[in-house]
Protein backbone atom coordinates (compact mmCIF):
# COMPACT_ATOMS: atom_id res chain seq x y z
CA UNK A 1 0.00 0.00 0.00
CA UNK A 2 1.16 3.14 -1.06
CA UNK A 3 -0.11 6.54 -0.27
CA UNK A 4 0.23 9.53 -3.03
CA UNK A 5 -0.38 12.98 -1.35
CA UNK A 6 -1.22 16.11 -2.82
CA UNK A 7 0.46 18.81 -1.09
CA UNK A 8 -0.95 22.51 -1.90
CA UNK A 9 0.78 25.57 -1.34
CA UNK A 10 0.84 27.30 2.65
CA UNK A 11 -0.47 24.21 4.40
CA UNK A 12 -1.78 25.33 7.73
CA UNK A 13 -3.04 22.88 10.73
CA UNK A 14 -7.08 22.39 10.52
CA UNK A 15 -8.11 25.18 12.45
CA UNK A 16 -11.81 24.86 11.51
CA UNK A 17 -13.77 22.09 12.24
CA UNK A 18 -15.28 20.59 8.92
CA UNK A 19 -18.67 20.36 10.16
CA UNK A 20 -20.78 22.53 12.40
CA UNK A 21 -21.41 20.52 15.76
CA UNK A 22 -24.89 21.09 16.01
CA UNK A 23 -26.22 20.20 12.43
CA UNK A 24 -23.73 17.27 12.20
CA UNK A 25 -24.69 14.32 12.88
CA UNK A 26 -23.34 10.59 12.52
CA UNK A 27 -19.60 9.85 11.54
CA UNK A 28 -17.59 13.00 12.41
CA UNK A 29 -15.88 13.76 8.44
CA UNK A 30 -12.93 14.47 10.40
CA UNK A 31 -10.65 12.29 9.33
CA UNK A 32 -7.02 12.11 7.68
CA UNK A 33 -4.90 9.97 5.81
CA UNK A 34 -4.58 8.10 9.20
CA UNK A 35 -5.62 4.50 9.50
CA UNK A 36 -9.35 4.64 10.17
CA UNK A 37 -11.02 3.49 13.88
CA UNK A 38 -11.44 -0.05 11.92
CA UNK A 39 -7.80 -0.19 11.37
CA UNK A 40 -8.22 0.30 7.16
CA UNK A 41 -6.51 2.92 5.56
CA UNK A 42 -9.16 5.90 3.60
CA UNK A 43 -9.27 5.20 -0.38
CA UNK A 44 -9.13 9.05 -0.46
CA UNK A 45 -8.79 11.68 1.90
CA UNK A 46 -9.31 15.64 2.13
CA UNK A 47 -7.61 17.59 5.29
CA UNK A 48 -8.77 21.47 5.29
CA UNK A 49 -9.02 22.08 1.85
CA UNK A 50 -9.60 25.82 1.63
CA UNK A 51 -9.78 27.59 -1.78
CA UNK A 52 -11.66 30.85 -3.14
CA UNK A 53 -12.14 31.85 -6.74
CA UNK A 54 -10.73 35.91 -6.74
CA UNK A 55 -12.67 37.38 -3.67
CA UNK A 56 -15.48 34.84 -3.30
CA UNK A 57 -14.34 31.70 -0.73
CA UNK A 58 -15.73 28.22 -2.24
CA UNK A 59 -14.28 25.88 0.58
CA UNK A 60 -13.51 27.08 4.49
CA UNK A 61 -11.29 24.31 5.95
CA UNK A 62 -13.21 20.83 4.68
CA UNK A 63 -12.12 17.17 5.77
CA UNK A 64 -13.23 14.34 3.95
CA UNK A 65 -12.54 10.58 4.00
CA UNK A 66 -13.85 7.83 2.53
CA UNK A 67 -13.47 3.97 2.98
CA UNK A 68 -13.22 1.71 0.09
CA UNK A 69 -16.00 0.36 -0.70
CA UNK A 70 -18.17 3.72 0.81
CA UNK A 71 -20.41 5.61 -0.68
CA UNK A 72 -20.36 9.06 -0.45
CA UNK A 73 -22.94 11.39 -1.81
CA UNK A 74 -22.11 15.55 -1.53
CA UNK A 75 -25.23 17.53 -2.06
CA UNK A 76 -25.53 21.11 -1.54
CA UNK A 77 -26.97 23.76 -3.32
CA UNK A 78 -26.19 24.58 -6.70
CA UNK A 79 -23.20 26.82 -6.51
CA UNK A 80 -21.81 25.48 -3.03
CA UNK A 81 -18.98 24.32 -4.24
CA UNK A 82 -19.11 20.26 -4.92
CA UNK A 83 -17.56 20.20 -8.01
CA UNK A 84 -14.74 21.97 -7.27
CA UNK A 85 -14.28 19.74 -4.41
CA UNK A 86 -14.70 16.67 -6.89
CA UNK A 87 -11.96 18.05 -8.44
CA UNK A 88 -9.48 18.09 -5.61
CA UNK A 89 -10.45 14.60 -5.06
CA UNK A 90 -9.72 13.81 -8.37
CA UNK A 91 -6.83 15.65 -8.33
CA UNK A 92 -7.55 17.57 -11.69
CA UNK A 93 -7.05 21.08 -10.17
CA UNK A 94 -5.15 22.09 -6.73
CA UNK A 95 -7.15 23.82 -4.08
CA UNK A 96 -5.37 26.95 -2.18
CA UNK A 97 -4.89 25.21 0.90
CA UNK A 98 -4.96 21.62 1.81
CA UNK A 99 -3.66 17.79 0.75
CA UNK A 100 -5.83 14.98 -0.75
CA UNK A 101 -3.99 11.84 -0.46
CA UNK A 102 -5.08 8.81 -2.47
CA UNK A 103 -4.30 5.40 -1.08
CA UNK A 104 -3.36 2.59 -3.38
CA UNK A 105 -2.77 -1.14 -3.44
CA UNK A 106 0.12 -0.05 -6.30
CA UNK A 107 3.35 -1.26 -5.01
CA UNK A 108 5.06 0.06 -8.40
CA UNK A 109 5.46 3.78 -7.72
CA UNK A 110 3.31 5.36 -9.88
CA UNK A 111 0.31 7.69 -9.13
CA UNK A 112 -2.41 6.06 -7.84
CA UNK A 113 -5.34 6.75 -10.26
CA UNK A 114 -8.91 8.28 -9.15
CA UNK A 115 -11.92 7.61 -11.80
CA UNK A 116 -13.47 10.78 -12.63
CA UNK A 117 -16.99 11.95 -14.11
CA UNK A 118 -16.95 15.13 -15.10
CA UNK A 119 -20.48 16.89 -14.59
CA UNK A 120 -20.60 17.19 -18.70
CA UNK A 121 -18.54 14.41 -19.71
CA UNK A 122 -17.71 14.95 -23.50
CA UNK A 123 -16.05 12.96 -26.09
CA UNK A 124 -14.01 12.97 -29.42
CA UNK A 125 -17.01 12.90 -32.40
CA UNK A 126 -16.90 10.17 -34.70
CA UNK A 127 -15.52 7.88 -32.34
CA UNK A 128 -17.77 4.62 -31.39
CA UNK A 129 -18.21 3.60 -27.37
CA UNK A 130 -15.91 1.04 -27.68
CA UNK A 131 -12.99 3.62 -29.36
CA UNK A 132 -13.00 5.61 -26.83
CA UNK A 133 -12.77 3.37 -23.82
CA UNK A 134 -10.13 1.96 -26.09
CA UNK A 135 -8.02 4.86 -26.22
CA UNK A 136 -8.03 5.43 -22.49
CA UNK A 137 -7.01 2.18 -21.74
CA UNK A 138 -3.69 2.82 -23.39
CA UNK A 139 -2.75 4.68 -20.33
CA UNK A 140 -3.20 2.28 -18.17
CA UNK A 141 -0.96 -0.52 -16.99
CA UNK A 142 -2.98 -3.34 -17.06
CA UNK A 143 -5.06 -4.88 -19.97
CA UNK A 144 -8.50 -3.80 -20.09
CA UNK A 145 -11.13 -5.96 -21.23
CA UNK A 146 -13.43 -2.67 -23.25
CA UNK A 147 -16.33 -5.14 -23.76
CA UNK A 148 -16.65 -6.18 -20.11
CA UNK A 149 -16.46 -2.45 -18.94
CA UNK A 150 -19.04 -1.19 -21.47
CA UNK A 151 -21.10 -4.95 -19.88
CA UNK A 152 -20.56 -3.06 -16.57
CA UNK A 153 -22.10 -0.16 -17.36
CA UNK A 154 -24.90 -1.56 -19.53
CA UNK A 155 -23.70 -0.41 -22.76
CA UNK A 156 -22.44 -3.09 -24.65
CA UNK A 157 -25.57 -2.75 -27.02
CA UNK A 158 -24.12 0.65 -27.61
CA UNK A 159 -19.98 -0.79 -28.27
CA UNK A 160 -20.03 0.43 -31.96
CA UNK A 161 -22.09 3.36 -31.58
CA UNK A 162 -20.76 6.50 -32.09
CA UNK A 163 -20.75 8.76 -29.33
CA UNK A 164 -22.80 11.43 -30.86
CA UNK A 165 -25.92 9.23 -31.29
CA UNK A 166 -25.52 8.40 -27.79
CA UNK A 167 -28.52 9.47 -25.52
CA UNK A 168 -27.68 11.96 -22.69
CA UNK A 169 -27.86 8.85 -20.12
CA UNK A 170 -25.82 6.59 -22.45
CA UNK A 171 -23.23 9.35 -22.48
CA UNK A 172 -22.94 9.64 -18.92
CA UNK A 173 -22.76 5.44 -18.66
CA UNK A 174 -19.82 5.95 -21.14
CA UNK A 175 -18.55 8.74 -18.91
CA UNK A 176 -18.55 6.34 -16.01
CA UNK A 177 -17.28 3.26 -18.04
CA UNK A 178 -14.12 5.82 -18.86
CA UNK A 179 -13.90 6.54 -15.21
CA UNK A 180 -13.78 2.67 -14.08
CA UNK A 181 -10.84 1.80 -17.29
CA UNK A 182 -8.06 0.41 -15.30
CA UNK A 183 -10.16 -0.35 -11.92
CA UNK A 184 -9.09 2.80 -9.86
CA UNK A 185 -9.83 2.57 -5.64
CA UNK A 186 -11.37 5.29 -6.16
CA UNK A 187 -13.99 7.15 -8.32
CA UNK A 188 -15.40 10.48 -7.78
CA UNK A 189 -18.31 11.13 -10.15
CA UNK A 190 -20.36 14.89 -10.28
CA UNK A 191 -24.13 14.81 -11.14
CA UNK A 192 -23.79 11.22 -13.01
CA UNK A 193 -27.22 10.95 -12.79
CA UNK A 194 -28.11 14.61 -13.86
CA UNK A 195 -31.03 15.14 -16.70
CA UNK A 196 -31.71 11.48 -16.70
CA UNK A 197 -35.36 9.81 -16.98
CA UNK A 198 -35.94 7.97 -13.36
CA UNK A 199 -35.42 4.77 -14.44
CA UNK A 200 -32.00 5.55 -15.87
CA UNK A 201 -31.08 7.27 -12.34
CA UNK A 202 -31.92 3.74 -10.75
CA UNK A 203 -29.63 1.91 -13.29
CA UNK A 204 -26.64 4.07 -12.46
CA UNK A 205 -26.83 4.02 -8.62
CA UNK A 206 -27.00 0.32 -9.04
CA UNK A 207 -24.36 0.51 -10.92
CA UNK A 208 -22.73 2.79 -8.67
CA UNK A 209 -23.88 0.47 -5.56
CA UNK A 210 -22.06 -2.75 -7.41
CA UNK A 211 -19.04 -0.37 -7.12
CA UNK A 212 -18.66 -0.02 -3.69
CA UNK A 213 -19.61 -3.93 -3.37
CA UNK A 214 -16.44 -4.70 -5.15
CA UNK A 215 -14.71 -2.20 -2.89
CA UNK A 216 -14.51 1.09 -4.91
CA UNK A 217 -15.08 4.19 -2.89
CA UNK A 218 -17.39 6.35 -4.48
CA UNK A 219 -17.73 9.71 -4.14
CA UNK A 220 -20.57 10.99 -5.88
CA UNK A 221 -22.33 14.58 -5.91
CA UNK A 222 -26.54 14.30 -6.59
CA UNK A 223 -29.05 16.41 -6.12
CA UNK A 224 -31.30 13.11 -6.49
CA UNK A 225 -32.12 12.86 -3.25
CA UNK A 226 -34.32 9.99 -3.68
CA UNK A 227 -31.78 7.18 -4.77
CA UNK A 228 -29.16 8.87 -3.04
CA UNK A 229 -31.35 8.38 0.58
CA UNK A 230 -31.47 4.81 -0.31
CA UNK A 231 -27.87 4.18 -2.01
CA UNK A 232 -25.29 5.98 0.04
CA UNK A 233 -23.69 5.11 3.40
CA UNK A 234 -22.85 8.59 4.00
CA UNK A 235 -24.27 12.01 3.00
CA UNK A 236 -22.21 15.29 3.60
CA UNK A 237 -23.65 18.43 2.85
CA UNK A 238 -21.86 21.30 1.37
CA UNK A 239 -23.24 25.23 1.79
CA UNK A 240 -21.58 28.06 2.43
CA UNK A 241 -18.07 26.44 2.43
CA UNK A 242 -18.45 24.06 5.34
CA UNK A 243 -19.80 20.62 5.49
CA UNK A 244 -23.19 21.59 7.51
CA UNK A 245 -24.15 17.63 7.81
CA UNK A 246 -22.13 14.70 7.65
CA UNK A 247 -23.83 11.22 8.17
CA UNK A 248 -25.61 7.77 7.57
CA UNK A 249 -28.39 9.22 5.38
CA UNK A 250 -31.14 8.37 7.95
CA UNK A 251 -29.66 10.12 10.68
CA UNK A 252 -28.85 13.27 8.94
CA UNK A 253 -32.88 12.84 8.34
CA UNK A 254 -33.81 12.03 11.76
CA UNK A 255 -31.18 14.94 13.34
CA UNK A 256 -33.92 17.51 11.37
CA UNK A 257 -36.71 15.88 12.32
CA UNK A 258 -37.52 15.72 8.85
CA UNK A 259 -39.49 12.84 7.08
CA UNK A 260 -36.90 12.18 3.96
CA UNK A 261 -33.45 13.68 2.85
CA UNK A 262 -35.61 15.93 0.44
CA UNK A 263 -37.19 17.82 3.46
CA UNK A 264 -34.08 17.45 5.50
CA UNK A 265 -31.85 18.93 2.71
CA UNK A 266 -34.36 22.21 2.79
CA UNK A 267 -33.83 22.17 6.79
CA UNK A 268 -30.34 22.37 6.63
CA UNK A 269 -29.49 24.70 4.00
CA UNK A 270 -32.39 26.68 3.92
CA UNK A 271 -31.51 29.65 6.11
CA UNK A 272 -27.40 29.18 4.37
CA UNK A 273 -27.09 31.79 1.66
CA UNK A 274 -26.24 31.11 -1.85
CA UNK A 275 -23.76 33.12 -3.46
CA UNK A 276 -24.20 31.86 -6.51
CA UNK A 277 -20.47 29.91 -6.18
CA UNK B 1 -8.89 -6.93 -23.99
CA UNK B 2 -6.81 -3.43 -24.96
CA UNK B 3 -3.47 -3.22 -23.23
CA UNK B 4 -1.95 -0.12 -21.79
CA UNK B 5 1.57 0.19 -19.99
CA UNK B 6 2.75 3.05 -21.90
CA UNK B 7 5.54 5.14 -21.23
CA UNK B 8 5.83 9.19 -22.02
CA UNK B 9 6.74 8.09 -25.29
CA UNK B 10 3.80 5.43 -25.89
CA UNK B 11 1.26 7.90 -24.14
CA UNK B 12 2.68 9.96 -27.26
CA UNK B 13 1.80 8.06 -29.79
CA UNK B 14 -1.25 7.42 -28.43
CA UNK B 15 -2.92 11.21 -28.50
CA UNK B 16 -0.90 11.18 -31.75
CA UNK B 17 -3.16 8.57 -33.52
CA UNK B 18 -6.39 9.91 -32.03
CA UNK B 19 -5.89 12.92 -33.33
CA UNK B 20 -5.09 12.13 -36.86
CA UNK B 21 -8.25 10.19 -36.93
CA UNK B 22 -9.95 12.90 -35.73
CA UNK B 23 -8.56 14.61 -38.41
CA UNK B 24 -9.79 12.36 -40.50
CA UNK B 25 -12.68 11.60 -39.54
CA UNK B 26 -13.55 15.34 -39.29
CA UNK B 27 -15.94 16.03 -42.50
CA UNK B 28 -15.07 20.33 -42.68
CA UNK B 29 -11.57 19.27 -41.97
CA UNK B 30 -11.47 16.96 -44.79
CA UNK B 31 -12.99 19.17 -47.26
CA UNK B 32 -10.81 21.98 -46.13
CA UNK B 33 -8.00 20.22 -47.13
CA UNK B 34 -9.34 18.91 -50.80
CA UNK B 35 -10.01 22.50 -51.25
CA UNK B 36 -6.50 23.48 -50.26
CA UNK B 37 -5.36 20.86 -52.84
CA UNK B 38 -7.60 21.62 -55.38
CA UNK B 39 -6.15 25.58 -55.29
CA UNK B 40 -2.60 25.08 -55.16
CA UNK B 41 -3.37 22.26 -58.31
CA UNK B 42 -5.32 25.25 -60.01
CA UNK B 43 -2.91 27.65 -59.35
CA UNK B 44 -0.27 25.64 -60.85
CA UNK B 45 -2.02 24.60 -63.98
CA UNK B 46 -3.58 28.27 -64.50
CA UNK B 47 -0.08 29.85 -64.11
CA UNK B 48 2.18 30.26 -66.42
CA UNK B 49 5.09 28.84 -64.44
CA UNK B 50 3.98 25.26 -65.18
CA UNK B 51 4.57 26.11 -68.84
CA UNK B 52 8.07 27.55 -67.94
CA UNK B 53 9.69 24.78 -65.48
CA UNK B 54 9.44 23.50 -61.86
CA UNK B 55 11.55 27.00 -60.57
CA UNK B 56 9.11 29.42 -62.21
CA UNK B 57 5.96 27.38 -61.01
CA UNK B 58 7.69 27.59 -57.35
CA UNK B 59 7.70 31.49 -57.99
CA UNK B 60 4.35 30.92 -59.11
CA UNK B 61 3.07 29.20 -55.73
CA UNK B 62 4.52 30.97 -53.42
CA UNK B 63 2.44 33.61 -52.69
CA UNK B 64 -0.24 31.15 -52.58
CA UNK B 65 1.66 29.11 -50.25
CA UNK B 66 2.47 31.42 -47.80
CA UNK B 67 -1.22 32.59 -47.95
CA UNK B 68 -2.63 29.11 -47.78
CA UNK B 69 -0.66 27.29 -45.51
CA UNK B 70 -0.78 29.03 -42.55
CA UNK B 71 -4.67 29.02 -42.96
CA UNK B 72 -5.07 25.40 -43.26
CA UNK B 73 -2.62 24.69 -40.20
CA UNK B 74 -4.18 27.03 -38.32
CA UNK B 75 -7.66 25.78 -39.22
CA UNK B 76 -6.21 22.22 -37.86
CA UNK B 77 -4.75 23.19 -34.72
CA UNK B 78 -6.45 26.22 -33.25
CA UNK B 79 -8.86 24.01 -31.19
CA UNK B 80 -7.40 21.12 -30.58
CA UNK B 81 -6.23 21.08 -26.80
CA UNK B 82 -9.43 23.78 -26.74
CA UNK B 83 -12.04 21.38 -27.75
CA UNK B 84 -10.43 18.78 -24.99
CA UNK B 85 -10.89 21.25 -22.33
CA UNK B 86 -14.49 22.53 -23.18
CA UNK B 87 -15.23 18.66 -23.62
CA UNK B 88 -13.65 18.12 -19.89
CA UNK B 89 -11.25 15.52 -21.76
CA UNK B 90 -8.59 17.05 -20.30
CA UNK B 91 -9.27 16.67 -17.09
CA UNK B 92 -9.66 12.88 -17.37
CA UNK B 93 -6.38 12.18 -19.22
CA UNK B 94 -5.35 13.95 -16.54
CA UNK B 95 -6.36 11.11 -13.96
CA UNK B 96 -4.63 8.41 -16.52
CA UNK B 97 -1.54 10.85 -15.41
CA UNK B 98 -0.68 12.13 -19.09
CA UNK B 99 2.05 14.50 -18.70
CA UNK B 100 2.12 17.74 -20.66
CA UNK B 101 5.07 17.04 -23.08
CA UNK B 102 3.06 13.92 -23.92
CA UNK B 103 -0.14 15.45 -24.67
CA UNK B 104 0.98 18.23 -26.40
CA UNK B 105 3.47 16.36 -28.65
CA UNK B 106 0.67 14.36 -29.49
CA UNK B 107 -1.33 16.45 -30.36
CA UNK B 108 0.95 18.21 -32.46
CA UNK B 109 2.68 15.12 -33.97
CA UNK B 110 -1.16 13.64 -34.43
CA UNK B 111 -2.08 17.15 -36.28
CA UNK B 112 1.29 18.39 -37.09
CA UNK B 113 1.13 14.60 -39.17
CA UNK B 114 -1.84 15.98 -41.40
CA UNK B 115 -0.71 19.01 -41.71
CA UNK B 116 2.71 18.15 -43.12
CA UNK B 117 0.83 15.24 -45.69
CA UNK B 118 -2.02 17.84 -47.03
CA UNK B 119 0.84 20.33 -47.75
CA UNK B 120 3.15 17.78 -49.23
CA UNK B 121 0.41 16.12 -51.58
CA UNK B 122 -0.55 19.21 -52.96
CA UNK B 123 2.84 20.19 -53.59
CA UNK B 124 3.36 17.09 -55.23
CA UNK B 125 0.19 17.21 -57.26
CA UNK B 126 1.23 20.82 -58.48
CA UNK B 127 4.39 19.66 -59.56
CA UNK B 128 3.53 16.68 -61.40
CA UNK B 129 1.78 19.27 -63.40
CA UNK B 130 5.07 20.81 -64.96
CA UNK B 131 5.73 17.90 -67.38
CA UNK B 132 2.67 17.61 -68.10
CA UNK B 133 2.19 21.43 -69.28
CA UNK B 134 5.30 22.30 -70.04
CA UNK B 135 6.77 22.51 -74.04
CA UNK B 136 9.33 19.31 -74.59
CA UNK B 137 11.45 21.70 -75.97
CA UNK B 138 12.10 25.14 -74.37
CA UNK B 139 13.61 27.38 -76.82
CA UNK B 140 12.29 30.68 -75.87
CA UNK B 141 14.55 30.55 -72.77
CA UNK B 142 18.38 29.53 -71.96
CA UNK B 143 17.46 27.08 -69.29
CA UNK B 144 20.02 25.38 -67.04
CA UNK B 145 18.82 21.97 -66.37
CA UNK B 146 20.76 22.06 -63.08
CA UNK B 147 18.96 24.85 -62.19
CA UNK B 148 15.39 24.20 -62.80
CA UNK B 149 14.86 20.35 -61.89
CA UNK B 150 12.18 18.60 -59.84
CA UNK B 151 14.67 18.48 -56.88
CA UNK B 152 14.17 22.61 -56.66
CA UNK B 153 10.48 21.64 -56.78
CA UNK B 154 10.95 18.61 -53.43
CA UNK B 155 12.78 21.29 -51.41
CA UNK B 156 10.53 23.62 -52.06
CA UNK B 157 7.84 21.40 -50.96
CA UNK B 158 9.84 20.08 -47.82
CA UNK B 159 10.32 23.89 -47.12
CA UNK B 160 6.60 24.50 -47.09
CA UNK B 161 5.89 21.54 -44.93
CA UNK B 162 8.10 23.09 -42.17
CA UNK B 163 6.50 26.39 -42.68
CA UNK B 164 3.29 24.80 -42.01
CA UNK B 165 4.91 22.94 -39.00
CA UNK B 166 6.18 26.03 -37.28
CA UNK B 167 2.42 28.02 -37.98
CA UNK B 168 0.61 24.64 -36.50
CA UNK B 169 2.87 24.63 -33.36
CA UNK B 170 1.92 28.41 -33.20
CA UNK B 171 -1.70 27.50 -33.39
CA UNK B 172 -1.42 24.64 -30.95
CA UNK B 173 0.20 27.20 -29.18
CA UNK B 174 -2.95 29.63 -29.00
CA UNK B 175 -5.56 26.68 -28.04
CA UNK B 176 -3.45 25.17 -25.21
CA UNK B 177 -3.16 29.58 -23.99
CA UNK B 178 -7.14 30.47 -24.83
CA UNK B 179 -10.06 29.42 -22.81
CA UNK B 180 -12.68 29.98 -24.67
CA UNK B 181 -13.31 29.63 -28.57
CA UNK B 182 -13.73 33.83 -28.74
CA UNK B 183 -10.55 34.13 -27.28
CA UNK B 184 -8.83 31.11 -29.77
CA UNK B 185 -10.68 32.58 -33.00
CA UNK B 186 -8.95 36.38 -32.38
CA UNK B 187 -5.47 35.43 -31.28
CA UNK B 188 -5.68 32.77 -34.52
CA UNK B 189 -6.98 35.67 -36.83
CA UNK B 190 -4.50 37.95 -35.06
CA UNK B 191 -1.48 35.86 -35.53
CA UNK B 192 -2.46 34.70 -39.31
CA UNK B 193 -2.53 38.79 -39.92
CA UNK B 194 0.89 39.44 -38.45
CA UNK B 195 2.37 36.56 -40.23
CA UNK B 196 0.93 37.27 -43.76
CA UNK B 197 0.99 40.87 -43.70
CA UNK B 198 1.82 42.61 -40.20
CA UNK B 199 5.83 41.75 -40.12
CA UNK B 200 6.37 42.24 -44.13
CA UNK B 201 4.91 45.67 -43.39
CA UNK B 202 6.38 46.42 -40.58
CA UNK B 203 10.38 45.49 -41.77
CA UNK B 204 8.87 48.03 -44.60
CA UNK B 205 8.02 50.61 -42.53
CA UNK B 206 11.31 50.32 -40.18
CA UNK B 207 13.34 50.41 -43.96
CA UNK B 208 11.28 53.70 -44.77
CA UNK B 209 11.60 55.34 -41.69
CA UNK B 210 15.03 54.39 -41.34
CA UNK B 211 14.68 52.52 -37.78
CA UNK B 212 16.91 50.12 -39.29
CA UNK B 213 19.05 49.39 -42.49
CA UNK B 214 19.05 47.17 -45.20
CA UNK B 215 21.16 44.71 -44.07
CA UNK B 216 18.65 44.04 -41.03
CA UNK B 217 15.77 43.54 -43.28
CA UNK B 218 16.55 39.90 -43.68
CA UNK B 219 17.00 39.00 -40.03
CA UNK B 220 13.61 41.32 -39.48
CA UNK B 221 11.92 38.47 -41.94
CA UNK B 222 13.10 36.02 -40.32
CA UNK B 223 11.31 36.95 -37.01
CA UNK B 224 7.84 35.53 -38.89
CA UNK B 225 7.28 32.30 -40.43
CA UNK B 226 6.46 33.80 -43.18
CA UNK B 227 9.31 35.48 -44.08
CA UNK B 228 11.81 33.10 -43.14
CA UNK B 229 9.99 30.65 -45.23
CA UNK B 230 10.41 33.24 -48.18
CA UNK B 231 13.64 33.69 -47.39
CA UNK B 232 14.25 29.46 -47.32
CA UNK B 233 12.92 29.24 -50.64
CA UNK B 234 14.70 31.99 -52.71
CA UNK B 235 17.90 31.58 -50.60
CA UNK B 236 17.48 27.60 -50.96
CA UNK B 237 14.70 25.93 -53.11
CA UNK B 238 15.53 28.20 -56.22
CA UNK B 239 19.21 29.33 -55.19
CA UNK B 240 18.05 32.83 -56.29
CA UNK B 241 20.47 34.15 -54.11
CA UNK B 242 20.12 37.49 -52.23
CA UNK B 243 17.43 36.24 -49.85
CA UNK B 244 19.44 36.91 -46.91
CA UNK B 245 20.74 34.14 -43.90
CA UNK B 246 18.91 30.80 -44.72
CA UNK B 247 20.48 30.20 -41.39
CA UNK B 248 18.78 33.01 -39.74
CA UNK B 249 15.74 31.81 -41.57
CA UNK B 250 15.76 28.22 -40.71
CA UNK B 251 16.46 29.75 -36.97
CA UNK B 252 13.49 31.83 -37.38
CA UNK B 253 11.22 28.82 -38.12
CA UNK B 254 12.55 26.34 -35.78
CA UNK B 255 12.53 28.68 -33.01
CA UNK B 256 8.89 29.32 -33.66
CA UNK B 257 8.36 25.59 -33.36
CA UNK B 258 10.29 25.55 -30.02
CA UNK B 259 8.81 28.27 -28.67
CA UNK B 260 5.76 27.58 -29.54
CA UNK B 261 5.16 24.29 -28.17
CA UNK B 262 6.56 25.16 -25.25
CA UNK B 263 3.98 27.75 -24.26
CA UNK B 264 1.38 25.24 -25.42
CA UNK B 265 2.91 23.02 -22.59
CA UNK B 266 3.37 25.13 -19.96
CA UNK B 267 -0.69 26.37 -20.57
CA UNK B 268 -2.17 23.28 -21.40
CA UNK B 269 -2.99 22.94 -17.80
CA UNK B 270 -1.35 23.63 -14.05
CA UNK B 271 0.21 20.49 -12.71
CA UNK B 272 -1.06 19.24 -9.19
CA UNK B 273 1.80 18.20 -8.51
Amino acid sequence: MTDESTTMPNPEPATTAETVPDESTGENADVDAEPDAEGGRPAVAATDLRHAFGDVGVLDGVSLSVAPGEIVALVGPNGSGKSTLLRFLARVRAPDEGTVTVGSTDTGGGRARVGYLPQQPGFRAGFSAADTLEFYAQFVDEDVDVAGVLERVGLADAAGRRVGALSGGMTRLLGLGRALVGDPAVVVLDEPASGLDPGMVERLFDIVSDLADAGIAVVLSSHNLGPVERTADRVVVLDGGRFVADGDPRAVVESVGAADLQTAFGDLVATEEVTGR
Amino acid sequence: MSGGDLDGVGDLFAIAARELRTVVRTPAVVALSVVFGLTVVAVAAAGSGARGGYVPLVLDLLPFVEALVPLLAVALCYRAVLSDRESGELDVLRTFDVSRPAYVGGVYLGRGLAVALVVFGSLLAAGATVPMLSPPDPTFLALNEAADSPVAFLRFSVLAVLFALAVAAVALAVSAAARTARQAIALAVGLLVAFVVGVDAAAIAGLASGTFGVDAVPLALAVSPNGAFRSLVLGVAVETGGAGSPVAALAGLVGWVVVALAVAVLTAWRPVE
